[in-house]
This record gives structure tokens, C-alpha cells and sequence, in this order.
């Protein structure tokens, strides 16, 4: 793998400058809105060298309202992640909307499973950013991580100058690849590298992403007690223009901890082999009417 | 006295923070149509068992039925990461407690439900108990 320091080479690398040109292309010809938010990300960036400088986003974190992804586009707004009949309206194009259909159905008949019934692996990125739990992210001036009690899982962005790595060095992981890059104390990275669909899911209403999705995200804190993430995604296999999404994350009070949510420490809703979510008593019998075999 | 529209205010406050931090919770991990949503039932018991543990706790509640046997209840909860916030402690329940508990009760009539409140013998509640 190669390790770039100078940080000129790595941020506007000819690869980024022809996607940084094609991303604002493309704003320019959307809303106005999306057009300046990506225009503003052509100020100076910055690699930071030691903890001075360093912006304080101590504290742990939480999100802001229900765990829906895209909460602009709820239908019915006051509509819940799980419940029957509640979708988003993000751009997908034709297939992807039959899949988001095909999941929507799913979760009507109670056989969606979320991937984290199964308590073996990570919500994935950037479910990340839609978690019930809290957050911590960590600032140091080569990495910055989002850690999650939900999972529990790390994402790790390196804002240390490098680029990606090559594309045969590159596979589908539920953190995801991030490198990032400071202006002021905005931190702005990009992940590719996602697990995508089949594996991961942004919400439970069933929405997914195609492992092709880009996602650029600028993460910053508004106030004393908010943290922002505006998150544009990119997905030439799911989505027909880019997807801008925005989650804000509220300071606990002073003192607070983080906890495991270790899932498989006592699981008593086991997914049966026809997706299906069960319920245990506490000797571990199905409880459920009629229920004794297939559990996974 | 609370004013009226001071009074609507605070307890639009409690239910807020009562959905956020019980209903919304028991769902965070997994699917939650296994229980009836519309329908409530109160268990008057004995605490069995109080099982502070990911990814959902779980309280065993001993209820004597009508016809004198006593039923094991399971009561599912919410997370504890977001339960202690709220509150909760892992002592909050202990065996030999008596309490009664509300909860949204498996559709299919199975003994197990979703925890919506609870009132224990010194009086104290948790979650939503309506007197």
C-alpha cells in the first residue's frame, strides 16, 4: 500500500479533481442548495500535525430523532423504521425501487431481519450514522473514529494525507475505506468500500445501498450541543443523482458513559430459517404458538 | 397550581421521552411485530428474575392465574445503554419483588410481552404506568 505525506498530492489528486469536477457537474445542474454546499467544500484543507488545533468534540453523543435515515422524505412523517407501510424517497432508479418495494413488503410480513438480529456483526456504514445508541468521535490529528455502542463498531477515517488505496486493494467491509481531509473544523471524508445490500442496511424500513456507493460526509460541530453529518451520496448502481442526507446528534450531559450493546450476550429473539424473528423464554424454549424448529 | 397549558406541556415532555426511551427501544435490535401494539394487559406478581443483559432486558414475573397455578411471564425491555440514561438501574427490579407491570402482549397469546410500565411496592414507577 502506499502511504502518501504530502497532503496537496493526496487531496487533489487527478482522480479526486476529475470526481470533485463531476460531483459539482452534477450539483450545478440539481437544486441550487446541493450546488453551494459542494461549492463550499473548495476552501483550503488542512492536515492537522498535532493535538493543537485539534476541534473539541468530546463527550458522548446521540442521535437527534427516530431512526429513520432520511427523515425529509418519511412518508408518513410521523412514520417509524419497522412499522408497516413506512418508506423514504430516495432517487433510486428502477431496480433499486423494485428492491426498496420487494424489502417494504418484507417488513409488512415480518420477515425483514434486521442484520443485527443476527449479533454477529456491525450496523456497517453509514448505518453508523442512524444508530438508537450513542457515539463518541475521537479526534486525533492522523485518524478521526466514530465509535458506536451499537455493534459495537469503529469507523476510522485517516486524515493523515493518504488517498485510497488502489482498487485491488480495496473489498467490501462494514466500516468502510474513509480518508478525510480538515477545512477549519469541518472534517469532510469520503468511504467507499461498503458492504451494501444483502448484508447491511441503512434503516429498517429496508433501505439499502449498492456496494459502488461513494459516500462524502462533513461532519462538524453547529453548536455546543450538536454535531452534524451532511452526507452526499453516490451509488451509479442504485441512484440516478445524488443523495444528500442530514443527521445531527445531541450532547448527552457532562459525565455521561459509553455501554456495550454486545448483542449476543442473551438473545432471546433468535431469526427462524424463514425470516422470522422468534421469542425465547429464559430457559430458551420458543415461546412463541406453534413455534419449535428452524431457529438459526 | 400548573397552569393548564403548562401542564399539557410537561406531560407531552413525559410521553416524549417515555416513547423515546421504552417503546422505541424494545425495536432497536430487532423486529417488535411479535407483540399486539393496540392492547395492554397488567400482571400483578412476583419478580423471578431480572435480566440486565443486551441486547434487551428481561424481566420473569410469576403470576398467579385465575385458576390458582402460578405463569411465568417474559417481559421484554428496552437496551440497557439507553435504560440506565433513562434511569433504570440494574437493581431497578430484584427478586422477591412484588410489582405490576404492564406490557403489549404476544399477538399469538403466548406468555410474553413488551415492557410499557411497571410499579413496584414502595410505590415507585418506571416507564408508562397510569394510576
Amino acid at each position: 500500500m502506499k502511504y502518501v505525506d504530502s497532503r496537496s498530492e493526496a487531496v487533489w489528486s487527478q482522480e479526486n479533481i476529475i470526481r470533485f469536477l463531476r460531483t459539482v457537474q452534477k450539483a450545478i445542474s440539481g437544486a441550487g442548495l446541493i450546488a453551494a454546499f459542494l461549492f463550499s467544500q473548495a476552501g483550503s484543507a488542512q492536515q492537522l500535525s498535532s493535538f493543537e488545533g485539534v476541534p473539541d468534540w468530546t463527550g458522548v453523543w446521540q442521535m437527534i430523532g427516530p431512526t429513520v435515515f432520511d427523515r425529509s422524505t418519511l412518508q408518513p412523517p410521523e412514520g417509524r423504521a419497522g412499522r408497516h407501510g413506512v418508506r423514504e424517497f430516495p432517487p433510486y432508479n428502477d431496480v433499486w425501487e423494485q428492491k426498496y418495494l420487494a424489502n417494504i413488503e418484507r417488513v409488512s410480513a415480518d420477515r425483514f431481519p434486521d442484520p443485527l438480529s443476527f449479533c454477529g456483526t456491525f450496523p456497517g456504514f453509514p448505518r453508523t450514522m442512524n444508530l438508537p445508541g450513542a457515539l463518541e468521535f475521537v479526534v486525533r490529528p492522523e485518524q478521526v473514529w466514530i465509535l458506536t455502542e451499537d455493534g459495537p463498531s469503529i469507523t476510522r477515517i485517516y486524515t493523515d494525507g493518504r488517498s485510497h488505496p488502489p482498487q485491488d486493494e480495496i473489498w467490501p467491509t462494514y466500516s468502510g475505506e474513509s480518508v478525510g481531509r480538515w477545512e477549519g473544523d469541518t472534517l469532510i471524508f469520503e468511504t467507499i468500500g461498503i458492504k451494501g445490500a444483502g448484508e447491511t442496511i441503512l434503516d429498517r424500513t429496508g433501505l439499502t445501498l449498492s456496494q459502488q456507493a461513494r459516500i462524502t460526509t462533513r461532519l462538524r460541530r453547529v453548536d455546543a450541543g450538536t454535531m452534524e453529518a451532511q452526507m452526499v451520496i453516490e451509488d451509479p448502481e442504485a441512484l440516478t443523482e445524488t443523495w444528500m442526507v442530514t443527521k445531527q446528534y445531541g450532547r448527552l450531559p457532562d459525565g455521561s458513559r459509553m455501554f456495550d450493546v454486545a448483542c449476543a450476550e442473551n438473545n432471546r429473539n433468535p431469526v427462524d430459517a424463514t425470516g422470522r424473528t422468534l421469542t425465547l423464554d429464559a430457559e430458551g424454549n420458543v415461546l412463541d404458538v406453534g413455534v419449535n424448529t428452524g431457529v438459526q | 397550581m400548573m397552569k393548564e397549558h403548562e401542564r399539557s406541556r410537561t406531560i407531552w415532555l413525559v410521553v416524549a421521552l417515555t416513547l423515546s426511551f421504552t417503546c422505541f427501544s424494545v425495536a432497536a435490535h430487532h423486529s417488535g411485530n411479535m407483540f399486539d401494539r393496540e392492547r395492554t394487559v397488567e400482571l400483578t406478581g412476583t419478580v423471578k428474575e431480572f435480566q440486565w443483559t443486551n441486547p434487551h432486558i428481561w424481566i420473569q414475573v410469576l403470576v398467579p392465574s385465575a385458576g390458582g397455578e402460578v405463569e411465568e411471564w417474559s417481559i421484554e425491555g428496552g437496551v440497557p445503554n439507553r435504560l440506565f440514561r433513562a434511569g433504570w438501574r440494574p437493581a431497578s427490579f430484584e427478586p422477591g419483588d412484588e410489582v405490576m407491570i404492564v406490557a403489549n402482549p404476544m399477538i399469538d397469546g403466548a406468555k410474553g410481552g413488551a415492557f410499557v410500565g411497571a410499579k413496584l411496592a414502595d410505590g415507585t414507577t418506571l416507564g408508562r404506568f397510569a394510576e
